[in-house]
């Protein structure tokens, strides 16, 4: 059952390399949130205590509510374009990314021998990783860097829940509350961004070099 | 009385304080008292006269002492003359970074002081994180283009480095499956302990992973950019913060996964990384010497250097470990002096770029002196601390039998010299051009006698270590194992 969540996980990934309509890529921000805080619960099926629902409750909280809505508002009080500019056509990057997921796929399963981690989990997880790089690397606007940065963030909870023992509950909370703030400050300078440059792609940002 | 109290508690709480009180003068007091009290308690913690706090969640070894003691001091020297920065005139302030400008240190304390003394890594990484959260606003605190895109490039960097380290925590977790460690919490002195248990696989991926998303935090190549653009563009008394305190706070990071693996067959390997990063940092700061055209960014470039320096000296270790660990404190102070310094002439020029500040000399007599010494201190001449550290970095070179790369470094801290040297002099020493008559009179501020200060401490640490001081980092030497 966990493996099925994580092969849905990888075709939300591979919706997002696809799709140039900034609204989807906000859906699927929703779609993993969903995911994440499925694969989470497990643990709580096997055994039952309050304890353990409190971290999925807020994965949930943040992940599916809190920031999907906030990124939705900074789409529509920036003006957004709706369809995002690319630097490289949506098939390719498609193509790369299902050969970058089928080449974790393998080392994972390679990895698996060495070390006693499921390869399923892994795998999805680093491939999750490796979009949000793409996306950030193969995407102009700053808004999409923002969502790649979270995708990033949501393949990190990914290996963390399902690979790793778990954090302590005030750890796993800190970083719940950091990656908020982080996309708070990240809302606020494309804010200032757009105000100063009146653009929010990253062309805008080439001042700064030696 | 437990320490814990001063060290966090106090920083928190006053940061959240703040928000109720509006006058500046008030706020300005108020963090004052904090800082003071924390170097306080840091140094009573040091010397040994306060009980250390018992709690398996932080650690207070000779390590978490002296980067905390780095950390409060310079917090002390940047909250001294904050005020009369915030009063100085500057165009396109922004209003809000102002205000909150006193929250926003206290909340740095905080997270800074927490960094260094947790014990375990992942509260480490929640409290690296707060710590990029509670500067990166303050970047933006004049209103320039350059200043938001420093903000968004910073924030953006270091979010996706520390996501990077939180995968090297995540694979060194999985380095203790199959051990006796396995389903353990992710304690150092655990860790630390049954080192040799864990998998050296995940052990080699977790250090890269962490040692190359810290390095955004550290500031050393090849992830130095954000840093170079942040320190450069935030105001100066921001600037001296980052890389006097921030960088050390990021560097115990990478020294406690490196502990880790000493006692591992790894070691070697952690040895080796740690090395190459530091010559690349060097090579960078070398070639950026020459390539950049304003005077901030020469600085920041200077931290690219001396932190590529610290971390070759973390990884030959012996005697080129303690003068890393020397190295650190001297250049925290030295890049005080400067970033000050430099934000002086800054407010009177209103640019970075080396060309629009002419005859600093005539027109800033006192600044301009004051950014020549620190210039002389960052260069490693004599009377300055940083001197003997870099000796003992060599000598530790020396022993190890690292000529070339011995060599390597002294070219490559030539070059950075002649490159630095270049656009210090030009800056100091031009003609000025011909629409410069008036000779504007320098008022001298605090900001003068805090410079002043701290080129006097740095001489005087460096001409004769305090027994206390030299104690603890023989001490440090005696955890990274190899005194001799």
């Amino acid at each position: 059952m966990e493996n099925v969540i994580h092969i849905l996980f990888c075709l939300t990934l591979l919706y997002t390399v696809v799709t140039t309509r900034i609204k989807s890529y906000v859906s699927m921000l929703v779609l993993q949130g969903l995911l994440i805080a499925c694969v989470m619960i497990f643990p709580f099926l096997k055994s039952l205590s309050i304890h353990i629902l409190i971290i999925p409750l807020l994965t949930l909280l943040v992940k599916t509510i809190l920031i999907p809505r906030f990124i939705s508002r900074l789409i529509v009080n920036l003006d957004v374009p709706r369809v995002v500019e690319t630097t490289l056509q949506p098939f390719n990057l498609l193509l790369l990314l299902v050969a970058t997921v089928i080449l974790m796929f393998i080392a994972a399963q390679l990895l698996s021998e060495y070390a006693p981690v499921p390869p399923i989990p892994l795998a999805a997880a680093f491939s999750t990783i490796i979009t949000g790089i793409y996306l950030i690397i193969f995407r102009t606007a700053l808004i999409i860097h923002v969502i790649g940065f979270l995708i990033i963030e949501n393949g990190i909870f990914l290996l963390g829940t399902t690979v790793a023992a778990e954090m302590p509950t005030m750890v796993e909370l800190g970083a719940l509350l950091d990656i908020f703030v982080v996309v708070f400050l990240m809302g606020i300078a494309i804010n200032r961004v757009r105000s100063t440059f009146s653009q929010i792609d990253v062309s805008a940002l080439e001042r700064l070099k030696d | 009385m437990n320490a814990l109290l001063f060290i966090l508690v106090l920083p928190l709480l006053v940061s959240g304080l703040l928000f109720g009180i509006y006058p500046l003068r008030f706020k300005y007091i108020l963090s004052l008292a904090v800082s003071i009290v924390h170097l306080l308690v840091t140094y009573l913690l040091m010397l040994g006269v306060l009980p250390v706090p018992e709690s398996r969640w932080f650690i207070f070894d000779a390590l978490s002492l002296w980067i905390l003691l780095i950390v409060s001091h310079v917090y002390f020297w940047v909250v001294l003359i904050s005020y009369e920065f915030l009063q100085r005139p500057a165009e396109g302030r922004m209003t809000l970074s102002r205000r909150l400008y006193f929250n926003l240190l206290n909340l740095y304390l905080f997270s800074a002081s927490l960094a260094v003394i947790s014990n375990h890594l992942g509260a480490y990484w929640v409290a690296v994180e707060t710590t990029t959260l509670s500067l990166a606003p303050l970047i933006i605190f004049f209103r320039s283009p350059s200043s938001i895109e420093a903000m968004w490039k910073y924030l953006f960097i270091v979010s996706i480095g520390l996501a990077f380290a939180f995968i090297g925590i995540i694979f060194l977790t999985l380095s203790a499956y199959g051990g006796s460690l396995e389903g353990e919490d992710l304690f150092l002195t655990v860790f630390t302990q049954y080192g040799d248990q864990l998998n050296p696989v995940w052990l080699k991926a977790g250090f890269i992973f962490l040692f190359v998303g810290l390095s955004t935090k550290i500031g050393i190549a090849p992830m130095h950019p954000g840093d170079v653009d942040a320190t450069s563009m935030a105001p100066g008394t921001v600037g001296a913060l980052m890389a006097g305190s921030l960088r050390a706070v990021g560097l115990i990071g990478v020294l406690r996964i490196f502990q880790i693996m000493l006692h591992t067959p790894t070691a070697p390997f952690a040895k080796t990384i740690l090395i190459i990063g530091g010559c690349l940092s060097l090579m960078i700061a070398m070639i950026f010497m020459f390539k950049t055209t304003s005077y901030k960014r020469l600085i920041a470039y200077s931290s690219v250097e001396h932190l590529g320096l610290i971390v070759i000296g973390i990884g030959t270790g012996g005697l080129a470990l303690i003068g890393a660990m020397l190295h650190l404190f001297y250049n925290s102070l030295v890049k005080m002096a400067l970033f000050l310094s430099a934000g002086l002439i800054h407010s009177h020029y209103q640019s970075s770029e080396v060309r629009a500040a002419v005859n600093v000399l005539n027109q800033l007599p006192r600044a301009g002196w004051l950014f020549l010494f620190s210039f002389f201190g960052v260069c490693a001449m004599p009377p300055f601390g940083l001197f003997f550290s870099e000796i003992r970095i060599f000598l530790g070179l020396i022993e190890m039998q690292r000529y070339i790369l011995l060599g390597a470094i002294l070219f490559f801290l030539l070059f950075v010299f002649i490159g630095s040297g270049r656009s210090v002099f030009r800056m100091l020493y031009s003609k000025p051009t011909s629409d410069i008559h008036d000779r504007p009179t320098e008022k001298t501020h605090l900001t003068h006698y805090v410079i002043i200060a701290i080129l006097a401490l740095l001489v005087l640490t460096g001409c004769c270590l305090p027994e206390s001081v030299e104690t603890i980092i023989r001490q440090i030497a005696v955890i990274f194992g190899d005194v001799s």
